[in-house]
């Protein structure tokens, strides 16, 4: 008897639960016709693990910046970010197309590896989804693979290297490679050769890193043998942290400079003063007296927020969503096709001059920094000097960026 | 060239010793529990990070206190996890101490966030030493020494101590040994805990060598499998010759063809258990086959 009140109380239950779910179907359908409330879902890809995961949270730390300082709203619906991993191309290619199938996003913001970034702008062009990559240096990137749907925010490997080669030439003529085995290494090594020519420098040297590699001792061994002037890097995230740890470990710290582009600060943090050193190009520089004032705003509420300066990871982070948040509201719609369009229109005009995705190849028009290391560090945060911009002016800026012809790349309709 | 290829080796040697360390604890939880240790990395990892602790609170010295923090750690886990594998299938013990790394991963991450920590050698150890071709930092050798003496004292304890004694026989019959009236639970629950601590010297080396993250478990775990793979699973001796020589195959890769650096020792474990499946000093255990 007990049994069988147990088994009526259960299918009651059961019933019940099915009434429930009814309705609460219901009430989502209403909610899709009336659309008004609906939030609109943005995909972020960032690193969450491995050794980029430091880069990936001050990137979704500054795009979530962003969100916040619009109010957490575009067309005044809610916005709702879902983050979702970049270990390595594959895993950051299925979960760029997990977001579009399972989430429904509108859009996309992330990719910091030129590898994984050039598989996610593949989905990005046959689902037809705007992607903005805040990292991902390779110039085919906006060049030969470049697509109507892919945006960069960071200047190309072309870009960077041509702004360090000056203080290359003045640290001597031989120059040892050390870059990672792809496609941001590669392009490293290929932008440059063709500068060392022009400066009158040999290369004495040229190793390709695996990702990943924890122990750099064997290579450093390498490059003390070949006695180079100067050593041009590549190394990203704790792979570059791991490298000035040993490299300073080594005694080469005062011996023999380093440069490279495409750092951040985080690689740096990581490791603490005793072990920094060397020249480098980076985006952004949080403590550049010629920051704009929307920018220092940005410096204030990121520092008000995570009790320390946000890293030019959370800046990149920051304006690749802050232009797709403003773009979203020029085109009043969340249509991919007039996303994209408006994107390519999108102007911000902040400082002397705008900034801007040149329309042709959809990189960010913006010169990068070039900074070296502070002899004395006594700041927890603020490591470097900031030497000089890649370009000071409009005209130099887009010079810099180089011709339709040198970039190459050949954008289909829409 | 001999020169940078002496010095290659040498530098490929001391690299092994860290190998051999990390992978010993490995193979001891192994051998004698029968379970493999996915988790063994992020034991490592708690190594450093122990120790990073240590050190900011109460300076160097306190620093050798990390490896029995985590030791005890292990044996806590131990008795909440890990004693429910014994004797269950492999598979098992695999996927929960799979779960178990992603876990601790994760709790790192949450009490002291994903970026890296700061985490230099002594001031004591700073510096190099150069003799004729050879160059090597006064920490390396520091590190070399501390391994050298940890895997000592571990076999003179394995091989010449009563409780050495009744963890090998544990291994091999747990019935025979509980019959003779030892505590089995109590002694399988500090084997663990051993072998977490090897990790755990392993990490605290390994801190100002290498940066303090969380993705270090990472980096760990694969070479120590590799390893055990080659030695030969549970093997002291085949740990120690195979972690050394890892070491020496990675250095030669970089100086010769550097960019197959990260897949030479994969290779360098295929042509071995090509050769002997049972790895080098791998025994045929009647409980594994």
């Amino acid at each position: 008897m007990n049994e069988a009140h147990a088994m009526s109380a259960w299918s009651s239950m059961q019933s019940r639960a099915k009434l429930a779910a009814l309705v609460l179907g219901l009430v989502t359908s209403f909610g899709a016709v009336g659309q008004t409330s609906a939030p609109v879902k943005i995909g972020m890809i960032y690193a969450k693990q491995g050794p980029s995961a430091s880069l990936g949270e001050f990137l979704a730390r500054g795009s979530e910046m962003a969100v916040e300082q619009a109010g957490n709203k575009v067309l005044g619906r809610p916005i709702e970010l879902i983050w979702l991993d970049e270990p390595d191309p594959q895993v950051a290619q299925q979960n760029m197309q997990k977001l579009i199938d399972e989430s429904k996003v509108i859009a996309v913001v992330g990719g910091n590896s030129s590898a994984s970034a050039l598989a996610m702008m593949s989905v990005a062009a046959r689902e037809k989804i705007p992607l903005i990559l805040p990292g991902a240096a390779a110039s085919e990137i906006t060049g030969k693979g470049c697509n109507r749907y892919t945006f960069r925010t960071q200047a190309t490997v072309p870009v960077q290297m041509r702004g360090i080669m000056p203080y290359v030439s003045q640290l001597g003529k031989k120059v040892y490679f050390i870059t990672p085995s792809y496609a941001f290494g590669q392009d490293i090594i290929r932008s440059s050769r063709g500068m060392l020519m022009e400066i009158g420098a040999t290369e004495v040297g040229s190793d390709e890193v695996p990702v990943n590699t924890a122990d750099y001792s064997s290579y450093i061994l390498k490059i003390r043998q070949a006695k180079p002037d100067v050593v041009i890097g590549g190394l990203v995230g704790l792979d570059l942290s791991n490298f000035l740890k040993q490299w300073s470990e080594l005694g080469m710290k005062d011996k023999i400079p380093y440069v490279e582009i495409a750092v951040s600060d985080t690689d740096f943090w990581n490791i603490g003063p005793a072990a920094s050193t060397g020249i480098y190009v980076k985006p952004w520089y949080y403590n550049y007296p010629g920051n704009t004032p929307t920018e220092k705003k940005f410096v204030a509420d990121f520092t008000k927020k995570y009790g320390r300066p946000p890293s030019d990871k959370a800046f990149s982070g920051w304006i690749a969503m802050k232009s797709l948040l403003e773009s979203i509201e020029q085109a009043k719609s969340t249509d991919p096709k007039a996303i994209v369009t408006a994107l390519e229109k999108w102007r911000y005009v902040d400082g002397s001059f705008p900034t801007f995705y040149r329309e042709w190849d959809h990189q960010l028009i913006r010169p990068a920094v070039i900074v070296g290391v502070k002899k004395n560090i006594t700041d927890q945060w603020d490591y470097f000097d900031v030497l000089k911009l890649t370009s000071s002016t409009e005209a130099e800026t887009a010079k810099a960026f180089g011709t339709r012809e040198e970039v190459g790349c050949n954008m289909g309709p829409l | 060239m001999l020169e940078i290829l002496l010095s290659q080796v040498v530098n490929g040697l001391v690299l092994g010793f860290i190998y051999v360390l990390i992978a010993v604890g490995l193979s001891i939880t192994f051998g004698l529990l029968g379970i493999v240790n996915f988790a063994h990395g992020a034991f490592f990892a708690l190594g450093a990070y122990a120790a990073y602790q240590l050190y900011q609170m109460f300076g160097w010295p306190a620093v050798v206190f990390a490896p029995i923090v985590v030791g005890i750690v292990g044996m806590v886990v131990e008795v909440i996890i890990i004693r429910r594998l014994y004797g269950k299938e492999p598979l098992l013990s695999l996927v929960v101490t799979f779960a178990l790394a992603l876990l601790i991963e994760a709790l790192i991450r949450v009490f002291w966030g994903s970026d890296g920590k700061p985490f230099s050698p002594p001031p004591a150890l700073a510096g190099v030493i150069e003799y004729g071709p050879l160059f090597i930092t006064k920490y390396r050798v520091a590190v070399l020494v501390a391994t050298t003496l940890t895997l000592a004292a571990l076999w003179l304890f394995l091989s010449y101590t009563p409780y050495g004694r009744i963890l090998r026989a544990g291994s091999r019959d747990p019935e025979m040994v509980d019959m003779l009236g030892i505590n089995l639970p109590r002694v399988l629950t500090a084997v663990f805990g051993l072998g977490c601590a090897l990790a755990a010297i392993a990490g605290v080396l390994a801190g100002p060598l290498w940066t303090v993250s969380p993705s270090m478990a990472a980096n760990a775990i694969m070479p120590a499998f590799v390893v055990v793979a080659i030695g030969g699973l549970g093997s002291f001796r085949g740990a120690t010759v195979a972690g050394l020589a890892v070491g020496v195959v990675t250095a030669l890769t970089i100086q010769f063809k550097p960019d197959a650096a990260a897949a030479s020792m994969y290779a360098f474990m295929f042509l071995v258990l090509l050769l002997r499946p049972r790895g080098l000093f791998g025994e045929r255990w009647e409980r594994f086959e």
